[in-house]
């Protein structure tokens, strides 16, 4: 088998790389993680070349260790070594990218230079000369267009053919040509330390350490292990040129870099005269998104378009979700505008789907009524065990013609509410109208809507069959049918089934319901950074930012903690400033996630009916944290300090492609997909295990959860959660799983509140606050926002480790975490309770001593640190 | 003079970054280094856009501070 060649795709941010990468690669690419480090690195096959493996490094501006890309990128380069570079420089700014060039052309691989947007640099009536800039570098220039998929394929090739060459004749030990660039005097000292780093390094890249180690890059002297009177010596010669060029030794290789390709530009470069200094579009467009006043208006206006796109009633986000909870995920749905009234002979001939539901739901509740009815009365008089469970198949006719039932809806699964009649009355629609309760009026309007069945109506409702979805138009089976087909067809037995329905599939699908409102977020979210607003985001935030000790940069990664906390932890590692990035992951995941959206619509919906503000409040809650929590840390001598710079480039807006938008939601959606399988698969089925057997092992029936190994576990840590109002043994057990996945809070607790007495989950959790504390309401706050602003889940938590790098910065986070979120429910229930006339305790003394000490984090004067 | 002192539309030279060293670095990859003109298309409560090369850079402030300029 011959060995693979591996070309590397190096290039300035913005100058096309992920483009002209998807363009090389097409499907066959792969995002791996850079090992021991974790910024992202993408493989992907050339296209047509099953040999040749194009590795993407991330778009930066130099090889010095800058930020973590510019270090990674170039231990790769460097240490790893790809048979070839193929460097991307974005020709309408060709001069800037060239800095980048020359360094890696020192790198002495064989290189091709493709300069991007071709297209773009003829329409300005500029040129290049691309046989003076490859003479000078020393590599193959070729001019393509990425976004219009011209050129790249056939300088993919070319590097190719170079590497395939390279490996032939030369190998890795001959000394390679690389340009000369610096003046005499720095030429002479690179010569110098070229000799006595001559055998440490790999002969074709000994300029590039030469000039490293002439730059005294700290990381490239101590890996060369050069000895302490070579060294002085070196320093001699470096000294040297600094006296005499009056600067240091690295601004004098910038400049003398600089001076270099402006040398270059000259003689290979003709702009056209009349565009200088113009304002461009994308000058006039920033005039008013950077306005200092309009600047943040227009910043809100886009955010309300995304949250209509994402979470409006009637949206493009609730469509989906509706879809995917209620059809792709659960029974399955029909292909729009394929469906059509049913054609099928039979009692919903001519109907369509919905109707045909309706008149089977009400049909089977009139069955069931009537049966529930029939079993009561043959059952009068009956001993416990006499008595008959299921319908028997002759039925006694002469107490059958006895029975009328009265057939109910149920409104509402969760508090089992049933259906309120609603007449066609005149009187009765005027006040619907106007919102106001319609009753007394004697038409039965607002009373429960029930109706007689008696045995005739029973025999009817009988016939009649589950409408079969098939007949209505292109039907396409959910993924939970599917699976209970499947079980059925191997004909497991019902604890399996249990398992994998209620288990391990229950948990994956609620995990996949929030999939369309985080696709929008995120699509959303790219959109924005493909086009160029996100840089201008971070730009208009920093002032503001600033003052808590974040970066602008710290913005948009809180923006993608409002879809998952993953990818924004993730997404921290573009802020440059340690401590900024530190900070920023710490507090990213305070912004109420997707997943955490449905504890407080849950909690919402149960508690607090008449208190609509509830839900934007803990977003509320969510930013107050997030300042509060920055100016704090800001005071620690952790944190303290100006971050005093902020440094970005501004890309040109242009309009983002269909797929460069795609890859980069794709890319952040994966990680949640992802998490559905690896993580919340197998902690469902352990989960679904501690419920139902107990430590001997046996398997409990449902009513016997008390006997279960979850409820000894939850029992055990309950007493952390009696402050807070929730000490029971549910309590404990749902916010201890909610750290799998912060949405398992609600489903725990609806698993395990499902065995006290009463009609359905809801009252049942409503029940289980209301036994543990005389204040329920205080208590489910309590629970909400402890659940909400804890650590969140143990995906964010590992990714906050990794991102952290080091462990102690990593409990540093979770612990303060976990400070937050004890304190505030605390604080929430505590005082709440007191106010609401509960007495004082020794706990509210806590939560005011604990307060205190927040407000004094808070308030007191910073740390003074010299700059 | 600094970049600070710049007002929107304003030229100048480039005539030595100061500062943190890993700014400075970063700085002068970006084409901020002795003998470039810049040129400020924006400003903003001191926080500013410029035009470096073909690229335009926005910095804050504090970093606008660091940037000594001559008139072109």
């Amino acid at each position: 088998m011959s060995k693979s060649i591996k070309i590397a795709l190096a290039g300035n941010p913005n100058s096309g790389k992920t483009t002209l990468f998807n363009a090389l690669t097409g499907s066959e690419q792969y995002v791996g993680n850079w090992p021991g480090v974790t910024v992202e690195k993408k493989d992907g096959i050339l296209s047509g070349h099953k040999d040749v493996v194009i590795q993407d490094l991330p778009g930066i501006y130099s090889l010095s260790p800058y930020s973590i890309e510019e270090k990674v990128s170039r231990r790769f380069l460097v240490e790893e070594g790809p048979d070839a570079i193929l460097n991307i420089v974005d020709g309408t700014n060709i001069e800037r990218n060239l800095y980048f060039s020359t360094q890696l052309a020192e790198l002495g691989l064989p290189m091709v230079m493709a300069v991007n947007m071709m297209d773009v640099v003829k329409k300005n009536g500029d040129k290049i000369d691309f046989d003076k800039i490859a003479k000078a570098l020393r590599c193959e220039v070729v001019g393509i267009s990425a976004l219009k998929n011209e050129g790249g394929m056939e300088a993919a090739e070319k590097v190719v053919e170079m590497a395939k060459k390279a490996v032939v004749e030369k190998g890795p030990g001959k000394l390679p040509d690389v340009p000369h660039v610096f003046s005499g005097s720095v030429e002479h000292a690179i010569a110098h330390i070229e000799e006595s780093i001559q055998g440490k390094v790999p002969l074709r890249s000994i300029r590039w350490y030469a000039i490293k180690v002439f730059e005294r890059d700290r990381e490239i002297i101590k890996k060369l292990e050069i000895g302490v009177g070579e060294m002085k010596h070196i320093e001699e010669h470096i000294r040297d040129c600094e006296k005499e060029l009056g600067d240091d030794a690295e601004s004098i290789i910038t400049s003398q870099r600089y001076d270099f390709i402006k040398r270059l530009m000259d003689k290979s470069l003709a702009l056209n005269e009349n565009r200088k200094d113009k304002a461009t579009l994308s000058d006039k467009i920033d005039k008013f998104v950077t306005h200092r006043i309009l600047a943040l208006p227009i910043f809100i206006l886009s955010l309300c378009v995304m949250w209509f796109l994402a979470v409006a009633e009637n949206g493009p986000g609730t469509v989906l979700t509706d879809w995917a909870n209620d059809g792709f995920l659960a029974d399955g749905w029909h292909v729009p505008f394929t469906t059509h009234e049913c054609r099928a002979e039979g009692k919903y001939k001519g109907m369509e789907f919905e109707d045909a539901q309706g008149v089977f739901a009400k049909q089977d509740a009139s069955k069931s009524a009537w049966e529930e009815a029939y079993l009561e009365k043959i059952n009068e008089g009956k001993s416990d065990d006499d008595k008959v469970e299921e319908m028997p198949e002759e039925i006694d006719e002469k107490v059958a013609a006895t029975i009328v039932a009265k057939g109910v809806f149920v409104e509402d699964e969760e508090t089992g509410e049933p259906l309120a009649k609603e007449c066609d009355c005149e009187n009765c629609a005027k006040k619907r109208e106007s919102g106001e309760e319609c009753e007394g009026c004697g038409c039965g309007c607002g009373e429960p809507d029930l109706w007689d069945v008696d045995f005739a109506a029973y025999k009817a409702a009988k016939e009649f069959e589950e409408p079969d979805p098939k007949q209505f138009g292109v039907w396409v089976p959910g993924l939970g049918a599917l699976i209970t087909d499947a079980l059925d067809k191997a004909g497991v037995s019902d604890t399996v089934k249990s398992l994998v329905v209620d288990g391990a599939w229950g948990g994956v699908a609620t995990v996949l319901g929030f999939v369309p409102v985080i696709f929008i977020v995120f699509i959303f979210l790219a959109f924005l950074e493909d086009c160029g607003y996100m840089a201008r985001v971070a730009f208009i935030m920093d002032r503001l930012l600033r003052r808590f000790g974040l970066s602008g940069k710290s913005f948009i990664p809180m923006l993608i903690g409002k879809g998952c906390g993953v990818p924004a932890v993730m997404a921290a590692r573009a802020i440059e400033n340690e401590r900024a990035r530190r900070m920023t992951v710490i507090l990213a995941t305070f912004v109420p996630c997707g997943a955490k959206t449905v504890i407080i619509a849950m909690f919402a919906a149960l508690f607090f009916r008449e208190q609509w503000y509830v839900a934007a409040l803990m977003d509320v809650i969510g930013i107050a944290i997030i300042i509060l929590g920055g100016i704090a840390l800001k005071k620690t001598r952790f944190f303290a300090g100006e971050a005093s710079s902020f440094v970005l480039e501004l890309p040109a807006y242009h309009m983002p492609t269909v797929s460069g938008v795609w890859h980069h939601t794709w890319n952040r959606l994966k990680g949640y997909v992802l998490k559905a399988g690896l993580i919340i698969f197998p902690a469902c089925v352990v989960l679904w295990f501690v419920m139902h057997f107990d430590w001997s092992l046996n398997l409990l029936a449902d009513e016997e959860i008390e006997k279960s190994i979850l409820h000894d576990l939850g029992s055990w840590i309950a007493w952390m959660f009696e402050p807070l109002g929730f000490g029971s043994w549910q309590g404990a057990a749902a916010s201890v799983s909610a750290e799998i996945a912060k949405e398992q809070a609600t489903a725990t607790l609806g698993l395990v509140a499902a065995n006290m007495d009463g009609a359905t989950t809801g009252s049942h959790i409503q029940a289980l606050f209301g036994s543990v504390s005389d204040f329920p309401k205080l208590a489910a706050l309590s629970f909400m926002v402890f659940n909400l602003f804890v650590p969140p889940c143990m995906v964010a938590i590992a990714v906050t480790f990794r991102e952290m790098g080091s462990k102690k910065w990593g409990w540093f986070a979770v612990g303060f975490q976990l400070f937050v979120g004890y304190v505030l429910a605390l604080s929430v229930y505590r005082i709440g309770v007191l106010v609401a006339g509960g007495g004082f305790g020794i706990w509210t003394a806590l939560a005011f001593a604990l307060d205190a000490f927040c407000l004094w984090a808070i308030f007191r004067p910073g740390k003074k640190v010299k700059s | 003079m600094t970049l600070a002192g710049m007002k929107e539309g304003d030229r100048a030279r480039i005539v030595r970054v100061s500062g943190e060293e890993a700014v400075k670095r970063h700085l002068g990859a970006l084409g901020f280094v002795a003998g470039t003109i810049v040129r400020v298309v924006g400003e903003s409560y001191g926080n500013m856009i410029l035009a470096v090369h073909e690229s335009r850079i926005a910095v804050n402030d504090a970093t606008a501070r660091n940037v000594e300029v001559a008139d072109v």
